[in-house]
């Protein structure tokens, strides 16, 4: 590269790494701090998937065109291809085992006090277990 | 390619280092609900998670070094973790 302090490439790529790292450390606030299985699923499997494709993304732009930005090319796409489906995978097999979705409180306690048990789902099993 | 500088002292090695450095925090704190996490998916996700920090990690850790090794290895620990959650999810 040019000998000068900033130039455009390192300018792009800190500040593709930087969004990128936000969002994986979002990810990861959301990951922690949600009250539910899904809505936890809901934070990681999409932050986390944007926030590496960005900061790879960033490294692509530092590398410039070579071998090595290929390869990291085929790394993005696979990741693509790959994170929403293991993500899919787990919340179906989640829900074929019966974990049921966290529900605001009110809504539950009227729902209890209809007694209104046709709700389309089954509550019972796996209720704790979240 | 790396001697390229930002601000006088600081390289782009040391973004790299200091991004490196994000990465792990994020993968501790993920760490915290994968051993309390009620339930076993919420392991399973831990995992998945932590797997898919760690590939950006080795990519930063070949830039790092300069050597690029790394990324053949990233890119197998791509297919290892998809391949891991999919068996953990159907048994």
């Amino acid at each position: 590269m040019s000998d000068t302090i900033i130039n455009l490439t390192n300018v792009i790529t800190v500040l593709l790494l930087l969004v990128g790292a936000f969002f994986m450390l979002a990810g990861t606030i959301g990951f922690v701090r949600f009250p539910d299985f899904y809505s936890r699923m809901h934070a990681t499997g999409k932050c986390d998937t944007l926030g590496e494709g960005l900061m790879l993304v960033g490294l692509i732009v530092y590398g410039g065109a070579t071998f090595v930005s290929v390869k990291i090319l085929f790394l993005i796409m696979f990741i693509l291809l790959a994170n929403p489906t293991s993500t899919h995978a787990i919340a179906k097999a989640a829900y074929d085992v019966g974990l049921e979705p966290w529900r605001k409180l009110d809504d539950r306690v009227e729902w209890l006090d209809t007694g209104n048990t046709d709700d389309g789902r089954d509550d019972q099993d796996g209720g704790e277990e979240r | 390619m790396a001697s390229a500088e930002l601000f006088g002292t600081i390289g782009m090695v040391d973004v790299f280092l200091a991004m490196a450095l994000l990465i792990v925090i994020a993968s501790f704190v993920s760490l915290y609900r994968g051993i309390e996490g009620p339930g076993i998916f919420n392991r399973i996700i831990a995992v998945n998670v932590i797997g898919t920090k760690t590939i950006v990690l080795l990519v930063l850790i070949g830039f790092i070094y300069e050597r690029p090794d790394f990324f053949d290895i990233a890119l197998l620990y791509a297919i290892l973790n998809f391949i891991m959650t999919i068996a953990a999810t159907r048994y």
